[in-house]
């Protein structure tokens, strides 16, 4: 397991779906399309695909804490937009400064895992039963959500930066690196939202299946177990929750790149829950069913939103409540399931 | 301090009480003994302000009468929601939780389809007090009365009815009170029904003082949450009594001094503190007392 | 998307003279048809080269008409009505009606001021010792019954407009999404959008990098000053400044204001916070509550022990309007002014009484206005939608906003953006529905016919007092000029410099 072969054979390991060449190849080739699709799609379609893909990292990060970890949480949208302001912050009252809006993304996504490490430290270290973390985590939301609502006053700036309160914080600039802007109907901002999404895919198929990885999903599977064969489960479980809301982070840094703009409701109830519908329809245990699922239902809002909108939330809550009732892994893994025993009973 | 400014801050408090209570109870019933969290409750209440507000309006029934019909009608819905999702989720909390969500969803968006964005309120029945310049809502008084007789009500059927031991004997050790003869999916289900009829009456009670809308479930179930946190689940009753009266006592003077906003922020902040010391909630506090003097009188 | 557009046969004007007829004596409408007939050539004069120039590019494509107004979600009951004065408007552009009014030089009623019959100076001193609500023959200008012309085209330019309205579901992400859309793909002319602040803010930086022209039609803080946008909703100076005017006028000076915590509570908190001085009263007590809080007993205690003379209420959303039978039932009789509530969300309609007698608001349009001409309105916006539960002041906007853009592009003669930002910026004034209002150039808002209701304990509205022009004077005194010099930003009160002034010399 030394050196690239290494690498390769631990990306193929067993803590996914899709193994073997056959996959490999697929993958290969819708990576490749995705990243040759500039040539032909329009700058609406690229600007679309980038706000879809905008929400993978958050999505593939919440699999890791729930599928992986099983620490369900409903925090991925408070780091999100926390990562979101930060970044507007800083790149904002840098904008003179060239390099500001590079300084402002690793701001934005380190100031989220602070966040949230500290945040673990106080839920892990008291070693709370498993159903308070995701109450307690929808209450991080409200108050997230309350304080930056209130923040509509000339008092709260940060610099000369505007909270701007309900409304939100407008002018975010775009993340730019020397002459090329990654600006909302940008091909750059779409091929960094595709590398973004490829990479932390394939970065977290490397993790899951390293020791740590193994370690993550003992915890899931027994805690004390885990305790007595020496690990420290408290520091464990603050670091895979660090890390998801890093995801998440990277993901609210893109947005704001996308928009130049965010505001509170972007950490709300409804919004904290969107990273928990995506994980369990696709599957909580497999990043590529997380990843698909999250895609697709972006998409499907927006679609659904184009006509007939009003049933837009129904069928969201109609999706969930099926998938747990007939498909508790998730859609996505259960196909993957039906589809092997099929083949393996074909002859 | 002047006596008329106490008299205000007293009323206060119970008005802050009462409606922490009876949003909470049913959802810490259901989490003490089936251990599954209904992010549900708050539209079932709101189905109970709903099925109160109609009722009043349609079919001509005094008020007292659409409460109770609420109360029935939405116990007989949760019991429908218990054999149909919730039975299978016993041993999957997180799994509870998401479904519930789902149905959560389903709920509150089929209402606005259904019937529109907003229905006509009852009227709230004008009693007034008065006492020194200060008036008090003679209704918000009665609701303080309502939920301080669920919880007698429920603390009787608790400890002093033949359900009530069964129910416990289920809570401590459901293997063993299977093995003893006891129907645990029928105590599960009476449970279940029990938590949603509460919330059936919650949404009934307080249909006249709010706005009928297919969202206002949430204005109830983030204190809900809080109450429940801080509560814990060891035993719902007196977790629910003293998580809200710990809760109203640090929300009513906050928010009569600095405003709503601090209010909410002192209750979220506490939740915190609590659960970083009390991971159990104070019911899960109060239990180990309990054991320690227990221990203590034994050796 | 069509389940609401019923036949729309049956009550299109018939003549504009026999219309005219109902408003007031011969004597007025003689001099009133005059007026009519120039304003008539005038638009054909301006129009006549339009149409050959839309004819020689064979202008038979339709004029893309961008949508976005919240037709599920949070706003959805706010949201529906906009979209209805929308279609109602496209609908008659299409069938061949215009607005009456024209271009008439800023900063005034110009040619097209209706003059009424008997002139005003022998009147005044009878309305001055009488009291009380003006009649209508005391006003300076009556208003015909007709608002509607023949435009001489079907559609515009000889184009049809074609309305494109995707769902936005009170989400600021896809209003982001569905505004991208628009522009870049359907590749629309125009794009109305937003009732709350927060979506326009959502998507103005997306209008001014595409270059799209916008409109914005809806009551809000204020401040807007965008070379690309346009604001046809009321602003803090027509309604926030007249009913303080009357509520400190009829009930005394001490002011206590409860706001909703987010920018619009905020923002209006302010101007109450710095007209007061100005106009000889105080704000003793003031608080912010959270957009969540539905539970309202500290608040009331708080307003009971300051006892001011009346309440200066900006509370918003579902959660907010439980104050008004919670503060009933407490027994709070205070009177109440605002410049949201019952113009907006109907909530007069929506509680049962007497949750909100004694609520005075200051409205750019209700349905209840009683002239002649708001009944035609009426009447023919329920044609259409016949199920409609109330026709609020956004819906009004939206109807005149449509209006006023079908009127620009024929003016600039052609659908150019920018040519038609300039055409707007002509000094536009149009005779809505709920009076006379004009597009100011330098600040891209509508000055607005404004009216103050009363709300009795029956829930019946009645009409207290009118100001037929009030101009947005606030970002214009602040030095926006867009006409001149471009600018994309908003300005907040903390900006004003004189507003820390005044509140100083009272301190």
């Amino acid at each position: 397991m030394r050196g690239p072969l290494g690498i390769f054979s631990r990306v193929g390991g067993r803590q996914d779906l899709g193994r073997g060449a056959a996959f490999w190849v697929a993958f290969a080739i819708v990576a490749l399309g995705l990243v040759a699709f500039p040539l032909f799609g329009s700058a609406f379609y690229l600007s679309n695909l980038a706000n879809f893909f905008v929400y993978v990292p958050m999505g593939l990060g919440l699999c890791l804490l729930w599928g992986y970890g099983g620490i369900l949480s409903f925090g991925q949208a408070s780091f999100f937009g926390i990562s979101g302001y930060v970044y507007g912050i800083v790149a904002q009252n840098l904008s003179l400064t060239p390099g500001a809006s590079l300084l402002g993304v690793a701001a934005a996504i380190l100031a989220t895992v602070i966040v949230a490490a500290l945040f673990g430290y106080f839920v892990f270290y008291g070693q709370v039963s498993a159903w308070i973390i995701p109450l307690l985590t929808l209450v991080l939301s409200l108050i997230l959500e309350t304080f930056m609502a209130q923040t509509a006053g000339y008092q709260w700036r940060i610099g000369h930066v505007l909270l701007g309160g309900y409304n939100g914080m407008t002018g975010i600039p775009s993340i730019q690196v020397g002459p090329l802007e990654f600006g909302g109907a940008s091909i750059a901002l779409y091929l960094l939202t595709v590398i973004a999404m490829l990479l932390g895919y394939l970065g977290l198929r490397l993790l899951v299946n390293s020791h740590f990885g193994y370690v993550v999903v003992g915890v899931r599977d027994d805690v004390e177990r885990t305790r007595m064969l020496g690990y420290n489960v408290a520091r464990m479980q603050v670091t895979v929750f660090a890390l998801a809301a890093g995801l998440a982070g990277l993901s609210g840094v893109l947005y704001v790149s996308w928009g130049n703009y965010i505001n509170p409701s972007s950490m709300g109830l409804y919004a904290a829950t969107l990273p928990v519908i995506w994980t369990a329809v696709g599957g909580r245990s497999s990043l590529i069913a997380v990843t698909l699922s999250t895609v697709a239902l972006k998409w499907l809002a927006d679609s659904l939103a184009v006509r007939g909108g009003e049933y837009a939330f129904l069928i969201m809550g109609a999706l969930l409540l099926a998938t747990m009732l007939f498909f508790p892994a998730g859609i996505v893994v259960s196909l993957n399931r039906l589809w092997r025993r099929a083949r393996r009973q074909a002859p | 301090m002047n006596v008329p400014y106490i008299v205000s801050l007293a009323y206060q408090y119970a008005d802050n009480l009462a409606f922490l209570l009876l949003a909470a109870l049913g959802l810490m019933i259901i989490l003490g003994v089936i251990d599954v969290i209904n992010l549900a409750h708050g539209e079932l209440i709101m189905l109970g302000a709903y099925t109160t507000t109609l009722a009043y309006h349609r079919a001509h029934l005094p008020l007292p009468a659409c409460v109770l019909l609420s109360f029935i009608g939405v116990g007989a819905f949760g019991m429908l929601l218990e054999r149909t999702v919730i039975r299978r989720f016993y041993r999957d909390k997180l799994g509870a939780l998401v479904a519930t969500w789902g149905i959560s969803l389903l709920l509150s968006q089929g209402m606005l389809l259904f019937l529109g964005p907003s229905l006509i309120a009852v009227p709230l029945p004008e009693w007034t007090l008065s006492y020194a310049g200060y008036s008090f809502g003679g209704y918000r008084l009665l609701l303080f009365g309502a939920s301080i007789l669920v919880v007698l009500l429920a603390w009787w059927i608790f400890y002093r009815t033949k359900f009530g031991v069964r129910t416990r004997a289920t809570m401590q050790n459901p293997a063993m009170a299977q093995a003893l003869g006891v129907d645990t999916r029928r105590i599960y289900l009476y449970t279940f029904a029990a938590g949603s009829a509460l919330a059936g009456l919650t949404g009934g009670l307080y249909a006249p003082t709010t706005t009928i809308v297919p969202l206002m479930g949430t204005t109830f179930v983030d204190v809900a949450f809080i109450t429940v946190v801080v509560g814990g689940g060891a035993n719902p009753i007196l977790g629910a009594l003293t998580s809200s009266a710990l809760l109203a006592s640090i929300s009513a003077p906050l928010s009569s001094a600095f405003g709503t906003f601090l209010g909410r922020i002192g209750l979220l902040l506490t939740a915190l503190v609590i659960i970083r010391f009390l991971p159990r909630g104070l019911s899960g506090y109060f239990q180990d007392l309990q054991r320690r003097r227990m221990a203590g009188a034994r050796s | 998307m069509t389940t609401d557009e019923k036949k729309f046969d049956v009550c299109v004007p018939t003549d504009a003279a026999d219309a005219s007829g109902t408003g007031g004596s011969s004597a007025g409408l003689t001099r009133r048809d005059l007026i009519k007939a120039a304003a008539v050539t005038g638009a054909g004069v301006l129009a006549a080269p339009a149409l050959l120039r839309a004819q020689a590019a064979g202008g038979a494509a339709s004029i893309k008409f961008g949508l976005l107004e919240d037709r599920s979600g949070n706003f959805a009951i706010f949201g529906l009505n906009k979209w209805h004065g929308t279609q109602l408007a496209i609908k008659e552009i299409n069938d061949g009606w215009t607005l009456d009014g024209g271009v008439q030089g800023p900063g005034g009623p110009g040619v097209h001021a209706k003059v009424a019959a008997k002139p005003p100076t022998t009147n005044i001193k009878a309305t001055v010792d009488n009291g009380g609500a003006p009649a209508r023959d005391d006003t300076v200008w009556t208003e015909p019954a007709e608002y509607l012309l023949k435009s001489g085209d079907k559609g515009v330019l000889g184009r049809q407009i074609e309305l494109l309205a995707p769902d936005p579901q009170s989400d600021n992400t896809q209003f982001q999404t569905l505004a991208r859309r628009l522009i870049l793909d359907d590749k629309v002319d125009v794009i109305m959008a937003g009732f709350a602040s927060a979506e326009r803010e959502a998507i103005r930086p997306i209008m001014d990098q595409n270059k799209m022209l916008y409109f914005y039609n809806n009551q809000y803080e204020g401040g807007v000053a965008d070379k690309n946008t346009f604001c046809t909703g009321a602003v803090p100076e027509q309604q926030i400044v007249p009913v303080m005017q009357y509520m400190i006028k009829n009930f005394g000076p001490r002011i206590y204001t409860l706001a909703a915590d987010y920018n619009f509570g905020q923002l209006s908190a302010a101007w109450t916070r710095a007209m007061a001085p100005l106009l000889n009263a105080e704000v003793i007590g003031e608080e912010f509550i959270p957009l969540s809080v539905s539970q309202f007993s500290s608040s009331i205690a708080k307003i009971q022990e300051a006892k001011p003379s009346w309440l200066m209420m900006y509370i918003t959303g579902q959660n907010h309007s439980n104050f008004y039978p919670q503060a009933n039932a407490a027994g709070l009789k205070f009177p109440m002014g605002s410049s949201i509530n019952i113009a907006q969300g109907y909530e007069h309609r929506r509680f049962a009484p007497p949750a909100l007698n004694r609520f005075h608001v200051t409205a750019s349009y209700m349905e209840e206005i009683p002239t002649p001409r708001n009944k035609l309105f009426v009447k023919r916006w329920r044609a259409m939608f016949a199920d409609e539960p109330y026709l609020a002041m956004e819906g009004h906007s939206a109807y005149v906003a449509t209006h006023l853009y079908a009127k620009a592009v024929r003016l600039a003669g052609t659908t150019d953006k920018a040519t038609v930002v300039k055409a707007l910026e002509s000094g536009l004034g149009v005779e809505a529905p709920a009076g006379w209002v004009f597009m100011d150039p330098a600040t891209h808002h509508l000055s607005q016919y404004i009216r103050l209701a009363r709300c009795d304990e029956k829930h019946n509205i009645t009409f207290m007092t009118e100001w037929p022009h009030i101009e947005p004077w606030w970002t214009r005194r602040l030095g926006v000029n867009l006409a001149r010099t471009a600018e994309y930003k908003q300005y907040i009160p903390d900006e004003d410099p004189f507003f820390k002034m005044f509140q100083k010399k009272k301190g």
